[in-house]
C-alpha cells in the first residue's frame, strides 16, 4: 500500500532519501535545493528519521563529510545545485574515484555568469566526466523512485559508483504533483539494509588511497570504466525489480515514447520531456510521425540503446538545457552523435539549445522543433544549432 | 605514568624509515602523537610533509599500522567529521579520531572545514604541525609564516625582503570556537606535549580538541639538522611560541616565562631570518611580547 500525496520535487527527494534509511546526511542550503535538506532536518529533528545529520559550512564539506561517512561504512545522502556542485567538485571527483557508493540529489540550475539562480542543466552536465552515474528525472514521482533505485544501483557490487539523481530546478524542485509514497516496509523489502564494509577500521588497518603510481592508476580507471559499462545492465535490471515491487517502470537508461513508427524524433533530458510528449501527440494529430526519446541516464551514456532506438528514423534533434562549449551545440547532442558514427549519412540532425537560466521550453518550442525536423527529414546531414530564443 | 614510560611502552605506529628530512620536527611530533593515540585510531593526514614522507603509505606499502587516509589538502576536518559520525552512531566510541595536518592544510585552504568541524563540536583530535609554510612543495609562504621569513614565494629580494606580514595566530582562533580542548605544544617540552596529546584524546570523546605544535623545519628554515630541538626551545623561551592550554574556556599558561630571551637570540642560526632588518626584528619582538602578554591576561 502506498499513500497519495501532493509533493514538490524537493519533498520527493527528501522523502525518497528518508525511506532508504541513511546513516548520515550532510546539509548545506542552496537555491533551489534547500528544501531537500530542510525536509530531512524536519524529519530528523521531529524524530521520524534516526539519521545522523551534519549541518556543514559549505558544499565542499558536505561532500567531505559524507565521504568520511561512506569510508566508515555508512549509507549517506546529500543534495546540491549549481555553485554548490562546483564548490564540491574536488571531493565530488574523489567520491567516485574512491568508488564509494552514495546518492546525491541535484536540483539542476544554471551556472553563473551571467548571475542566475534559475533552472538549467549546465551544473550537472559540466561534471559529467567526474566518474558519477547521472540520471535525470521527468516527474516528481520519478525523483522519489529514482532515489530508492539509486541506492540499489550504487550499492550493487558490480557498480560501486555514486549516483546523481538530477531534476530541473524550480520546474521540478518547486512544483507540486501527485505522488504515490511507498510504505517504509515495502522499501525495506526492496532495498536491503546497507552492509558497506568500512574502509577505515582499526579491525582491519589499511591505508585508504595511498600515493599511487601510474601503472596502478590505469587499472583503477579501467575498472571504473568497466563498472560504468556494467551499470548499464544493472540500471535496467533494477528498473524491472522496482516495477515488480511497486508497479512503476521507467524503461531503465532510456524511455521511448511513440517511437515505433516515428520518422522524426526529439531527444529530451529531464522535465522538458513532458512538454515534448504533448508536442509529439499534437504533431501526430497533424499527421507528422513524431516520436520522443528520453535520455534518462547520461552517465553511463546508453549509446547502444540510443542507436537502436534511432535506427531507421529520418531526423532527430537533441534538446539540451545546457551548452557544450567548443562544439556550438548542446552536450547531449554531441554524445548522441557520438553514438551514431554515420549520422550524417543516415539522418537529418541538429542540436537544439533552450531553457537556459530558467527560460521556459514551451509547447510551441517543442512543436517548432518537430516541424523543422519534418521539413528537413529528406535532407540527411548536420544542420546548424537551433536556439530556442523566444516563442 | 611518566612521559618517558608512556613513550617507552607504546609501540610505534608510524613505519620506521620514513623519508622525512633529517632532523624533521614534524616527523618527531607525528611519530609521538601516533604512538600515544595507538592503533585503535583512525588517522587522517592530508598532503604535506608527513604524507610526502610516506606516513599515508605508498603503492602497496602502508606507512603505519593503523587505518589511515590521505585526505584532500582542504577537507581533513570535514572528512573526519563523517568518519566520526559513523563511529558514534555504531557505538564504537573507543576508536580515536585523529587528524595530523600541516599549517597549509590547517590555517589556509583547510581552515574553513576546520572551523566548521570545531564549531559543530565534532568528536576528534586535530593536531597541526606548524612548520610555517608549504615545506613539502618547496618552502612557500603560508599564513603562519613569521614576518621577515625568506620563503620561495617571499624571497629576500632587493625590492621586498621576505614575508611582509605577521603570522596568523591559529591556536587562539581555535580556542574562540568554544571547543572542548585547545593547546599549544613544542617538541622541546616533551612532558608537556605528551600530557596535552593525552588530554586532547580524552577531550575528543566529548567534543573537538585542537593542538597546535611548533615544528621547526631544518630544510626549509635553513638551520643545522641537529639544532631542531634547540630552535624549538628558543621559540618557547623567547615567547615567540608560548605554551598554553584552554580547557572548557579556562586558559592556563603552562610555561611562565619571567626572563624571556630576545627574538635576536631566537633567530640566530636560522637561515630564513638571515636578511632580517632591524625594523623587522623589532616587529617580530613586538609580536612575541604582545602575544605573551595577551595569553598571560587570558590565563589570569
Amino acid at each position: 500500500m502506498s499513500k497519495i500525496e501532493a509533493l514538490t520535487g524537493n519533498k520527493c527527494a527528501a522523502k525518497g532519501a528518508a525511506l532508504c534509511r541513511p546513516d548520515l546526511i550532510a546539509a548545506y542550503p542552496i537555491t533551489p535545493q534547500s528544501t531537500v535538506v530542510e525536509g530531512l532536518a524536519d524529519m530528523v529533528y521531529g524524530g521520524q528519521l534516526t539519521a545522523n545529520m551534519v549541518q556543514v559550512e559549505s558544499e565542499h564539506s558536505a561532500m567531505s563529510v559524507v565521504q568520511g561517512g561512506a569510508a566508515a561504512g555508512g549509507r549517506v545522502f546529500t543534495a546540491t545545485s549549481a555553485q554548490g556542485l562546483a564548490l564540491m567538485y574536488e571531493p565530488y571527483f574523489r567520491m567516485s574515484t574512491l568508488r564509494l557508493p552514495m546518492v546525491m540529489a541535484i536540483a539542476t540550475r544554471e551556472m553563473t555568469s551571467p548571475e542566475s539562480i534559475w533552472s538549467g542543466q549546465q551544473d550537472a552536465m559540466s561534471v559529467r566526466d567526474a566518474g558519477w552515474i547521472q540520471m535525470f528525472c521527468e516527474t516528481n514521482q520519478e525523483i522519489l523512485d529514482m532515489i530508492i533505485q539509486g541506492y540499489m544501483i550504487t550499492e550493487d557490487k558490480r557498480v560501486q559508483i555514486p549516483v546523481n539523481v538530477c531534476y530541473d530546478g524550480f520546474y521540478s524542485s518547486h512544483l507540486v504533483e501527485r505522488v504515490e509514497v511507498p510504505e517504509q516496509t515495502d522499501v525495506d523489502a526492496f532495498l536491503p539494509s546497507f552492509s558497506g564494509c568500512a574502509k577505515l577500521d582499526p579491525k582491519m588497518p589499511q591505508a585508504l588511497d595511498p600515493l599511487t603510481p601510474g601503472e596502478l592508476m590505469l587499472r583503477y580507471r579501467r575498472d571504473h570504466l568497466e563498472a560504468m559499462t556494467a551499470a548499464l545492465d544493472v540500471i535496467d535490471e533494477v528498473d524491472e525489480k522496482f516495477a515488480a515491487s511497486f508497479g512503476r517502470s521507467y524503461g531503465g537508461t532510456i524511455e521511448e515514447y511513440r517511437m515505433d513508427d516515428a520518422e522524426v524524433v526529439i531527444v529530451t533530458v529531464g522535465g522538458m520531456s513532458g512538454t515534448g510528449k504533448d508536442a509529439v501527440d499534437i504533431a501526430r494529430d497533424r499527421g507528422i510521425r513524431a516520436g520522443l526519446l528520453k535520455l534518462r541516464f547520461t552517465r553511463p551514456f546508453p549509446a547502444k540503446r540510443v542507436a537502436r532506438a534511432l535506427a531507421g528514423k529520418k531526423a532527430f534533434s537533441v534538446i539540451d538545457r545546457s551548452v557544450c562549449f567548443g562544439w556550438e551545440t548542446g552536450p547531449m547532442y554531441v554524445e548522441t552523435c557520438a553514438a551514431l558514427a554515420d549520422a550524417d549519412d543516415r539522418f537529418c540532425h541538429f542540436s537544439t539549445v533552450g531553457g537556459l537560466g530558467g527560460a521556459d521550453i514551451s509547447l510551441a518550442h517543442m512543436t517548432s522543433v518537430i516541424d523543422e525536423l519534418e521539413r528537413l527529414k529528406t535532407e540527411p546531414g548536420r544542420k546548424s544549432t537551433n536556439w530556442l530564443m523566444a516563442d | 605514568m611518566s612521559y618517558i614510560d608512556v613513550l617507552k611502552n607504546a609501540p610505534q605506529v608510524m613505519t620506521p624509515g620514513s623519508s622525512a628530512c633529517q632532523g624533521c620536527g614534524g616527523e618527531l611530533v607525528t611519530r609521538k602523537i601516533m604512538q600515544i593515540a595507538g592503533t585503535n585510531t583512525v588517522f587522517a593526514i592530508p598532503p604535506g610533509c608527513m604524507a610526502g614522507a610516506g606516513v599515508d603509505g605508498w603503492s602497496h606499502s602502508n606507512g603505519c599500522t593503523a587505518p589511515i587516509h590521505i585526505t584532500l589538502l582542504d577537507n581533513t576536518a570535514s572528512f573526519m567529521s563523517g568518519v566520526s559520525e559513523i563511529y558514534q552512531r555504531t557505538g564504537r566510541t573507543d576508536v580515536n579520531m585523529v587528524a595530523i595536518a600541516g599549517d597549509g592544510a590547517t590555517a589556509d585552504c583547510g581552515f574553513q572545514s576546520l572551523s566548521g568541524a570545531a564549531e559543530r563540536g565534532t568528536r576528534m583530535l586535530y593536531v597541526c604541525y606548524d612548520n610555517e609554510g608549504y615545506m613539502n612543495t618547496g618552502f612557500q609562504r603560508s599564513s603562519t609564516t613569521s614576518l621577515g621569513s625568506r620563503t620561495s614565494t617571499t624571497p629576500a629580494g632587493k625590492a621586498i625582503n621576505g614575508k611582509q606580514q605577521n603570522a596568523k595566530y591559529v591556536p587562539l582562533i581555535m580556542a574562540m570556537h568554544n571547543i572542548e580542548y585547545c593547546a599549544t605544544a613544542s617538541p622541546s617540552n616533551m612532558p608537556d606535549l605528551v600530557a596535552k596529546v593525552q588530554k586532547g584524546l580524552a577531550a575528543s570523546k566529548m567534543g573537538f580538541a585542537y593542538i597546535h605544535v611548533f615544528s621547526p623545519c631544518p630544510t626549509g628554515w635553513a638551520y643545522k639538522p641537529d639544532q631542531g630541538i634547540a630552535v624549538a626551545r628558543r621559540a618557547v623561551q623567547s615567547n615567540m611560541f608560548p605554551l598554553w592550554e584552554c580547557e572548557n574556556g579556562k586558559f592556563t599558561l603552562n610555561f611562565k616565562n619571567n626572563s624571556p630571551i630576545t627574538m635576536a637570540e631566537f633567530v640566530r642560526g636560522i637561515g630564513k631570518f638571515k636578511a632580517l632588518t632591524e625594523v623587522e626584528l623589532a616587529a617580530l619582538q613586538k609580536c612575541a611580547d604582545d602575544r605573551y602578554a595577551l595569553i598571560e591576561r587570558l590565563a589570569y
